[in-house]
Parts: structure tokens; sequence; C-alpha cells
């Protein structure tokens, strides 16, 4: 009996530690690698977990290159800032991956503070034979060693190892929201609210800043930096994205500080949708340039645009995302949600463009067709392996069956990370704590 | 807002958002004769959002300051709003109680520019007058600041031109006309009259090391709000004693 009772203690403080862990579990970003290989996810608790793809095997055809866990290490830790008094915080706001070079792969993640360049290497030999330790690594006595002998590597069993290999640190007073790596493969940005710095990758005590929107009194500030990424080819060429809905493409060889835009992207505010939260749902949550270097996309809280980069005074495609949200940004600005920062993405041929949303749903868009679908990324509503069935929220009058009235809608269930495979129709979706890997089906 | 089949009341403020949906969605079928009545009805209802709005804007950015450092991005945003609403404010007060601003965000169309609304709290027209912006009689540093609208941080710039602004006037002048039956029995938390907002300074710059304003240590909003109209507090918050 004593031993039953000890049982459920032990049940009941499991239970109460799990809902502690789960807030840990939350997933702050997803990205697939340059070959679609690997994908990587950072969570709230600093850990960076990386998915492999399995090899096709002729044996298993429907295992089509499934993913499996392929490396889990703690990239960041907790830190106090003694100064401010302020904890900061360890979740992982993003991470890039480098193109790979040799055997081994590289990334770079980052929180609030500091950007880390991590190692992930693979060991499946090691040496043994020692002359002066014994295997289990103890020294040998030298007076009983009577031969010398050469180490030989035998195989082991695969380890995948992370280490971190640089640390980028006290460059940024502000938050950390994004890091792009430039096509020159030598140097990176990092992003905060007011600034842009440029890193070598070699060097870590110092960094160049390229753009400060600070203001000299701090009073008048009233736009901040959203995001920033580098040309996919142009290794000169930027942008960044404002919390007023603005985008700004600079040229770092015509200054050293990158203050004075080389274009200017805004469209025009409509006068007869203008609100008071209509500043509040401009700003830009992400920005990403196309493939081909030829398009930029942003995502503000209702849309999601397609620019032309040769046409700064409007976008070429506007989609709505959940433009039935737009009668409720009252509520959602009381509840915090019109707050939401969602990603978008690109598919391999630029074709397609994909966005979250809330209630699990995400979006898709096809910029030839026109066509757009919504789908949900949920346990209850799709079982492994079934092809998803496109979801509708019903925005007035008579509801039908299948659809989902915009009341019901969980605002605390929202997709704000999500990424694309470089090259086949794979996607990964971040739902708060879980993530899905969907594929087109096999015919 | 909440989770599948969970039952909630309508709040207040789904009521106001059907009533100030944008124009497209409104019903089309609406009567001249009953059509003053509704667009003053839908006046007052944007009134009221905007109060709302304005006290929820208040709320985030004091409970912002009370302890983990949010994010920039969203002080920066939740300040625009609050200047944005209040700008709107000295727009209206400024034209008197019987004429809007053409950019308001409480114009729609159909509106009629000579529908008769009362700015709450600002029954006279002297109150209007005394924080006019285009009043001659001021110091030198006072239009600047007049255009520029508050919230400016406690400590700030403002308060050397406020002293010359205030100086001018006869201060029971501007306050002894309002009309406080609003306060009384209003049933929004966070109504109040225009004017008691003017001083209203909130610091969003923590690492400035800016003095935090009285009213965050305070009670609730509603508490801080009621005590602004103690005209010694007022003038506190402006002059920086």
């Amino acid at each position: 009996m004593e031993e039953e009772s000890d049982t459920r203690k032990i049940n009941n403080s499991f239970l109460r530690d799990h809902n502690y862990a789960t807030e840990a579990d939350i997933i702050s970003t997803v990205e697939f690698n340059s070959t679609g290989e690997l994908l990587a996810t950072g969570d709230k608790g600093g850990r960076v977990v990386v998915f492999q793809r399995e090899q096709e095997s002729k044996t298993q055809p429907h295992r089509r290159g499934e993913y499996n866990v392929y490396s889990t290490f703690q990239s960041h830790e907790p830190e106090f800032d003694y100064l401010k008094s302020l904890e900061i915080e360890e979740k992982i706001n993003k991470i890039k991956w480098l193109p790979q070079q040799n055997a081994a792969y590289f990334l770079l993640s980052t929180n609030d503070k500091t950007v880390k360049l991590w190692k992930i290497s693979e060991r499946d030999k090691r040496p043994e034979g020692y002359n002066l330790k014994d295997e289990d690594g103890r020294i040998r006595d030298p007076s009983t060693i009577t031969s010398l002998r050469v180490p030989v590597l035998q195989p082991m069993d695969l380890m995948v190892e992370a280490t971190a290999r640089r640390v980028f640190s006290n460059a940024h007073t502000y938050h950390i929201n994004s890091i792009s790596v430039n096509s020159d493969l030598q140097t990176f940005i990092s992003t905060d609210d007011l600034r842009v710095n440029l890193w070598n990758l070699e060097i870590t005590d110092r960094s160049f800043n390229i753009v400060d929107i600070k203001p000299a009194n701090m009073e008048e500030l009233t736009e901040v930096i959203t995001s920033a990424e580098f040309h996919p080819q142009h290794c000169h060429t930027f942008a960044y994205s404002s919390s007023k809905g603005s985008m700004r493409l600079c040229d770092m060889r015509q200054a050293a500080l990158c203050d004075r835009h080389s274009k200017y992207f805004e469209e025009p505010e409509d006068p007869s949708t203008r609100s008071f939260f209509s500043e509040i749902i401009s700003s830009i949550s992400d920005v990403k340039f196309s493939h081909n270097g030829r398009y930029l996309m942003t995502r503000d809280y209702l849309t999601v645009k397609v620019w032309d980069l040769q046409m700064e005074n409007k976008p070429l495609e506007t989609y709505q995302v959940h433009d039935y949200l737009r009668g409720k940004l009252c509520s959602l600005y009381e509840n915090d949600c019109i707050f939401d920062k969602f990603e978008c993405v690109w598919n391999g041929s630029d074709s397609v463009i994909m966005t979250g949303s809330y209630n699990n749903f995400f979006r898709m868009f096809d910029r030839n067709t026109k066509r757009d679908v919504t789908l949900e990324a949920s346990r209850e509503n799709s079982k492994p392996r079934a092809i998803l069935k496109p979801r509708k929220v019903c925005v007035g009058g008579k509801r039908r069956k299948d659809e989902i009235s915009v009341d019901s809608l969980d605002f605390s269930k929202k997709i704000l990370h999500t990424t694309w495979h470089p090259h086949e129709n794979i996607i990964a979706v971040a739902a708060t704590n879980n993530l899905y890997i969907f594929q087109d089906k096999v015919n | 807002m909440l989770g599948r089949g969970v039952k909630r009341k309508r709040s207040c403020l789904e009521e106001l958002e059907v009533e100030v949906l944008p124009d497209g969605a409104r019903k089309p079928d609406r009567k001249q004769d009953g059509g003053e009545d509704r667009e003053e009805e839908a006046a007052a209802s944007l009134l009221q959002q905007r109060q709302v709005v304005l006290g929820l804007c208040l709320k985030k950015l004091q409970d912002d300051q009370a302890g983990v450092e949010l994010s920039l991005r969203r002080s920066v945003l939740l300040a625009n709003t609050l200047r944005q609403i209040q700008e709107e404010m000295w727009r209206d007060r400024t034209r008197g109680p019987d004429r809007l601003d053409p950019d308001s965000c409480l114009v729609r169309d159909g509106f009629r520019e000579d529908v008769s609304v009362t700015c709450p709290g600002c029954a006279e027209d002297g109150c209007c007058d005394a924080v006019s912006p285009d009043a001659p009689s001021q110091d030198p540093n006072g239009p600047s600041d007049q255009q520029k609208p508050p919230p400016a941080p406690a400590g700030s710039t403002l308060s050397d031109s406020a002293t010359g602004y205030l100086s001018d006037l006869a201060l029971d002048d501007i306050f002894e006309d309002i009309d406080t039956s609003m306060y009384e029995t209003s049933d929004l938390p966070w109504s109040c009259g225009g004017g008691a907002l003017w001083p209203l300074g909130v610091s969003l710059w923590p690492e400035e090391n800016l003095k935090p304003p009285s009213l965050s240590s305070g009670g609730g909003l509603q508490s801080c709000l009621m005590d602004l109209n103690d005209l010694d507090y007022i003038i506190e918050i402006l002059v920086k004693s």
C-alpha cells in the first residue's frame, strides 16, 4: 500500500513538471538546410533538435524519406543581465544553416542577444590500442609496457556531436529578431529592433554596425526594424522591414553605414480601411527574398504581399490570409494576438507561398493559378499518411457542415513558423510544441 | 476567443466591433428618416470604441512597465496608437464639438459633417479653446509641444515648456466648468474626460532611467484615471515636482 501511494505521489509530481516542460518545448523556429536533408527546430527552452531525412529504401517505398531525430543539443542557456536586472531568455529566435562545405554541418542559432555557430559532425570510428592508457581510459603504469603498438581506428556506433565553434555576443542592446547568412559565405547579419550588425563568421570580437535607426532622443522613436535578410545572390544587397509597414533595400557598396536606402517599398494606406489598428496590422513580421532574387515577400497581420524589386510604390500581389479577422481587431488587440508575428515562406520554385494562421491553420497561395488552400495541422483532425482536407472558415450567414465559424477559432493555437524544403514539396509546420511534416502524396 | 465549445458572454468589445464594421459590411438598406439617428449612434459608438482602445492602450503600457522587459516593437506600436488617438481627440476638440476631423478614423462614408457630437467630458467650449494649439499668446516652446501630442514621458522635455504654457492660463478657468457626470455614471471602466488625459505621461524607455510616472504606483487603471481629476495631481506631473 505504501508503495502504491508513493507511486501516486510520483505520478502527480510528474504531471506538474510536465506542464512546465511543455512551455519550454514550444517551438520557436524551424528551418530546412540548403539541401533539405536536415531540418532544424529551436524551442523556447534553448534547445535545437535536428532531424535528418532517411535514405529512401527500395524495400520500404512508403517510408519515402522520413525525418528522424539526428541531433539534440542545448544551444543557449538563460542568462541574467545584472546591469538592467533583466533575464535574457534562452528561447531560440532564429536558426540559419550554412551551405555544406565538408562532412560537417554548420548552423547559426540565436536568442535575444547572442548568436552561436554550431558544428554538427558525425563520429563513427574510434581509435583503439593506445599505449599509455587502457580501454577504460585509465593510465597504464609505464613500467608494465613491454611493446609499442599503433592505435587503429575501429568502427563504433554512430555518434552525432554538436560543438559551439563561435559565439558572437555583446553586440546588441535590443532583442535580435533575425539573422541572415550572406551569399559570400563569409559574413552574416544579425538584426535587432534598432540596428543591423555585420559579422565575419571567423571573427567574434568585432562586428560592423551597418544600419542604425536609433534616434538621439528615444522618446522620438516611432519605428523599429522587424526583420532583415541578405539577397540570395547579390552579396552587397540586403533588405529590412519596419513596424510601419515599409521595407528598405540597402546596398553596402554605397556607404559604410547604410542609413540611406537604395529602394523604399511602401504601399500607400487605403483611407477607407483606416482604423486605430491600421499601423499595428501593417507592421511587417517577416521578409523573405524569393529564391531567384527577383521578388520580396512580406507578411503583415492580415496579408502576404509579393513585391517586385523594380517596383517600389505597390506590391505585385496581395494575398488575404484571414481577412475575416478584420472585424475582430479590437478583441485581438485586447488579447494581444494582434502583436503575433507570423512568418512566410517560398517554395523552391517561387511559385507557391505559405504562411500560418490561427486554429492551427496554415495557408498556401499558388501565384500562377491564383488558387489558395487552408490546411490544418492537428492530430485530431488528420491521421498519419492521410491526405489533408482543405478547411474553410465561415464568415457569416449559414455555416456549412465542415466549415468553422470565426467565433470558434482557437487563437491560442497559432502557426507562426513554417519552412519549405528547397527542392521538393515537403513542408514543416510548428504548431506550438508539435512539429508536423507534410509531403506530397505518393502516387 | 476561448477554446471550442466554451460558452462565453458576448463582450462589449464585440458589440462595438459589430457597430464599427467598415462600410462594406454595413447593411445597405438604411432608411432616410432613421438615417440621422443611426449615424449619431454610429458616431457615439465609434467614440466609445476610441475610449476603449485608449484605455486598453494605457493599461498595456502600464503593465509593460511593471515587470519583464517586453519587446520594443510592442511598446512602440502601443505608443503610436496612443498618440494617434490623442491626436484625434485634440483635433476633435479644436474643431469644436460640432465638427469632426475629416481625416479622423471616426469618419466613414456617409457620415455628415454637421452631425452634432459631444466630445465626452468636454461639454464646454471654454475647455477646448484653452488647450487649442492655435492660441497665439503662448510661450515660444509652447506651440511646438502642443503640436506634439501627449503622452510625453514624465520627466521629459515637456516639463520646461509646459511650465510656460500653464503660466499663461488661468487653471481654474479650464477645469471649473467640466461636466463630471460622465465619470460617476459611466459603464466603461476606462471612460474619462479628454481633458483629464492630457497630462498623462508614460515612460516607455526603462533603460533611459526616466522616472516612472506616479500613476503606476496606484491601484487599478480606473483609480488612476479618477485621480487625474485632482488638479494638484495634474500639475505635479506636468511640472515635474
